[in-house]
């Protein structure tokens, strides 16, 4: 075989090789979008009874289905913006003060993100339980929150080691204070890692099961429906509305696009 | 790194707008023969076991709402219910023996009985059982036997007891419930004893039986069995008795077995656990589930043995004479209802358990 | 910090009580307390009506170190491992290629691994039980080219277990693989060559030292979920894979035994900060785990 034979049958394999595995990837998704355009009507609905778009439809009057998701949005606002205060705060707190403890805290603050998610779930159901807090959105909130918080101040943090000191001095030798210099110099620095730190929080919390799983209550988020309606099979509804935050986020990304492809481009 | 996942965050958001628009807008109007619409009831049953048609049924005519969470054991029942604060739940749907268990723990509160004007539905012999006597906490739901379903198309021989489930024959074919009771309690049986045996020499025995059946088991599933069945990835296996009547109507290879050593039996009740804030709604509840047209409407999607005559009447002969869906009176007579145990026997089953599963 | 201001030297016990505090009082309350709750908890025992009698035992323990446990553990490290490995043996030639291709669309690429992530992952990992099952659309696939006459098995066992763990936790592994190599210095590789060096001493000596903290932060990342992923064996597994998530999730629900879930708790934790060691020794960066 000659070098550019060669060359080409690498290319050729390197091609099959990736579409392969974008295969794998897909493959669930193929099937939960197929699922939803199926016309069975008796559980566990895996047999394929034809074509239809009633369950989009449909979707729209099962009022526990939408409100669960309206439940899962509302927990992650409001974790999003409790974790990206908090954690914002203290990234900046930690960065330019020297106090004891400081290990202590930064130690805690992996816990959340190397342990397997059912230690974090069970040792906030036994707490939760052993002080009677009722369980329902504030528990799911203080939990969501606490597994977000760490992700915040990790990417706050490797936004502030680029950071240059001396403009802020340069804003308090000008004569303004504290406040102001945070307010107009070191958050728009900032603002890049709170951003990424704040999306990063919404999505660990949409999609958390395994926590909200053990806290939740008579709550139910939208994964934990899903889990649900595993049990007995997935309904045609459950893939409907999945295909459809899909598609809505697929589109966002393509009207965003060149925005962001810039930005992983510059990735280095 | 997990950064770009976030996108979706956004996309969801727009979403939720979209959900806000299609969730419910409730009047609370408390009209004279409505006198609890606007309250939440906190509903906790078995998987399977109460179709939607008649939860939005009740909805409708009481303007009650109910907020329906499913479980898959007794004993994950009893786990969630201890772990809340009291007043969680509303409703629950213990069994038998977990009655008796959540009683004498102080977990359920005493009926009061003149307000379910339907009970007199309730065959008589299915009143005062063993396990609440005067039904001071519950009252019965549906119940029946975890029978043995069988693909007479995959399986030729003749099925008779628990003990065929052994057979090395049947590797990697037998679909199981996940619950530990239900299948060391059948194990039990086949040796002969009883499912509640605290005998030490007697459950090194079912142990060393039960560990056998591993290779057999295909799956376990508490919640759909019958799925196993139809689509052909057990050919046979135990579940509750509706399972597979079910099973039998979405294919008619599949059979009913009842066990020649005795049949585990159950019977679910309606409870409320103590501390409901909603107790008089909560009465409400159970008395419309005992209304024979309502029930009837669920034992048309779950036919389990049902201890309404009223319902049963109502179901016709096709009901009544169907084995699978309606035991013979021999089978419940020869059966057995398990009893709760001992911590040290617990640990016994949960050990013996735990290594079957790994 | 590099250079302290004298403005900073000036008060900074109130500033800096006020922005660390919040975050101080929330992981105290919500990760330090809740851990030393479960520690205390795992030495405690149940009474007949699965209360949790809080007295000294160590008989959680001793249960734990039989045999049968033990068997248990070393099933999910085993599962954990295969995993890991294969997320890097799939995952390190596919990121190669995607994050050193020359197309004008390669951020597209690195999109499509994450865009399937956006779906809830129950569901995607029920998506797979569809697909496999003996009525599945693979086998029906299978048994139409007349490649098989009866259905094949797939699900049901371990290996259903670990396709689905590696199909949860691949971008885990993808992504920090993907920053390691694209990082790579193109002329670096060059000179290499240049320097008479084959494509095989290149890769040794050059590409894969440099590109290993991404191998070790992606196996950190993939290894340790792994362990307590209790619904992958569930759905996909049938319930009888057990991995200690199992035995932790059932000891807590149907179990009623919470102390012994506590104790399996703590096992797991002792293994997590293991592993977290090894990865520091390695020279591992621990705030690249959450970026």
């Amino acid at each position: 075989m000659n070098k550019k034979a060669k060359k080409v049958f690498k290319k050729g394999f390197g091609i099959v090789f990736c579409s392969l595995v974008y295969i794998f990837l897909f493959l669930p998704i193929i099937v939960i979008v197929t699922g939803s355009f199926n016309a069975t009507t008796t559980k566990p609905y895996i047999s394929w009874k034809g074509f239809t778009l009633d369950w989009y439809v449909k979707l729209f009057d099962n009022s526990a289905l939408l409100h669960s998701f309206g439940t899962t949005m509302a927990i992650a606002v409001i974790t999003t913006l409790l974790a990206t205060a908090i954690g914002t705060i203290a990234a900046i707190g930690m960065y330019k003060y020297k106090f004891k403890g400081k290990s202590v805290i930064d130690g805690l603050l992996y816990i959340p993100v190397v342990i397997p998610e059912i230690v974090l779930g069970i040792s906030l159901l036994t707490l939760f339980s052993g002080t009677n807090i009722p369980r329902g959105m504030l528990t799911l909130i203080l939990a969501h929150t606490t597994f977000a918080i760490p992700y915040v101040i990790f990417n706050v943090r490797a936004r502030l080691s680029g950071y240059d000191n001396s403009i802020e001095e340069a804003s308090m030798d000008l004569g303004a204070n504290r406040i102001t210099t945070l307010k107009n110099i070191t958050l728009p620095v900032l603002a890049p890692g709170i951003a990424g730190g704040a999306l990063l929080a919404f999505t660990l919390s949409i999609d958390d099961v395994i926590v909200s799983y053990f806290v939740n209550g008579q709550i139910k988020t939208f994964p934990l429906k899903v889990m649900e309606s595993i049990k007995s099979g997935v309904a045609p509804d459950v893939n409907a509305l999945s295909t459809l935050i899909l598609l809505g986020t697929i589109i966002l990304v393509i009207l965003t696009q060149s925005d962001l492809l810039k930005k992983i481009r510059h990735k280095k | 790194m997990k950064k770009y996942l976030s996108i979706m965050a956004i996309a969801a958001l727009a979403a939720a707008l979209l959900a806000g628009c299609g969730s419910e807008s409730e009047e609370a109007a408390a009209d004279a023969d409505k006198p609890y619409a606007g309250t939440t009831l906190n509903v906790y049953t078995w998987t399977e076991y109460i179709p939607d048609s008649v939860i939005e049924a009740f909805e409708e005519e009481t303007g009650i709402t109910v907020n329906h969470s499913t479980f898959s054991s007794n004993e994950d029942m009893l786990a969630k219910v201890k772990s809340e604060s009291e007043g969680a739940f509303d409703i629950v749907q213990p069994s038998d023996y977990m009655v008796e268990q959540m009683a004498s723990q102080g977990m359920l509160e005493e009926l009061d009985k003149t307000k379910l004007t339907n009970l007199s539905n309730i065959d008589e012999s299915y009143m005062n059982p063993e396990y609440d006597p005067d039904n001071t906490y519950s009252i019965p739901y549906l119940g029946g036997v975890e029978a043995i379903a069988v693909n007479t198309a995959k399986i030729t021989d003749e099925i008779t007891k628990y003990d065929d489930l052994f057979d090395s024959s049947y590797e990697n074919q037998v679909v199981l419930l996940d619950d530990f009771r239900a299948v060391i309690g059948l194990t039990a049986k086949s040796l002969g004893y009883s499912m509640s045996t605290t005998d030490a020499a007697e459950l090194d025995e079912i142990k060393t039986k039960l560990l056998t059946l591993k290779p057999n088991v295909k799956l376990y599933d508490s919640d759909s069995p019958k799925s196993a069945l139809i689509q052909g990835e057990a050919t046979i296996g135990s579940m509750w008795g509706a399972e597979v009547a079910l099973a039998m109507e979405e294919n008619p290879d599949i059979e009913v077995v009842y066990p020649e050593e005795g049949a585990y039996l159950f019977m679910d009740n309606w409870a409320i656990p103590k501390g409901s804030k909603n107790v008089d709604a909560a009465m409400e509840f159970i008395n419309y589930m005992l209304d024979a047209e309502n029930m009837s409407e669920i034992l048309a999607e779950f036919p389990y043995l049902c201890p309404n005559a009223a319902a049963v009447a109502l179901m016709g002969d096709e009901y009544a004479s169907n084995k699978a869906k309606n035991p013979p009176a021999e089978v419940v007579e020869n059966g057995e209802y398990i009893k709760n145990l001992d911590t040290d026997t617990l640990t016994v089953y949960d050990q013996m358990w735990t290594e079957l599963k790994q | 910090m590099k250079k302290l201001s004298r403005h900073t030297f000036r008060s900074n016990t109130l500033p800096s009580m006020a922005m660390v505090g919040p975050v101080t009082l929330w992981l105290a309350f919500f990760v330090a307390i809740p851990l030393v709750y479960v520690f205390i908890m795992s030495f405690c025992s149940i009474d007949e009506s699965y209360n949790i009698v809080f007295k000294f035992t160590a008989s959680n323990y001793e249960r734990l170190f039989n045999p049968n446990y033990m068997q248990i553990y070393g099933t999910s490290i085993l599962v954990a491992f295969l995993t890991t490995i294969l997320c890097i043996l799939i995952g390190y030639p596919f990121s190669f290629m995607i994050a050193r291709t020359k197309w004008k669309h390669k951020a597209l690429l690195y999109m499509m691994v994450i865009i399937p992530f956006w779906t809830n992952s129950l569901i995607r990992i029920y998506g797979w039980r569809t697909f496999l099952g003996t009525g599945g659309w693979l086998n029906h696939l299978l048994m139409t080219l007349n490649l098989t006459s009866e259905p094949i098995e797939f699900l049901f066992n371990k290996g259903a277990t670990v396709l689905g763990m590696v199909y949860c936790l691949f971008p885990f592994m993808v992504l920090p693989l993907y920053t390691a190599i694209e990082k790579l210095d193109q002329n670096l590789l060059e000179a290499s060559s240049d320097l008479g060096a084959k494509g095989h001493t290149t890769f040794r000596k050059v590409i894969l030292p440099l590109t290993m903290s991404g191998v070790f932060s992606g196996s950190i990342m993939v290894f340790i979920p792994c362990l307590g992923y209790f619904f992958v064996s569930d759905i996909l597994g049938g319930g009888n894979s057990d991995m200690i998530g199992n035995l932790i999730e059932r000891q807590f629900q149907s179990g009623n035994n919470w102390p012994l879930g506590a104790a399996l708790s703590i096992i797991l934790i002792l293994i997590t900060l293991l592993l977290v060691k090894l990865y520091q020794k390695a020279g591992g960066d621990m705030d690249s785990l959450g970026v």
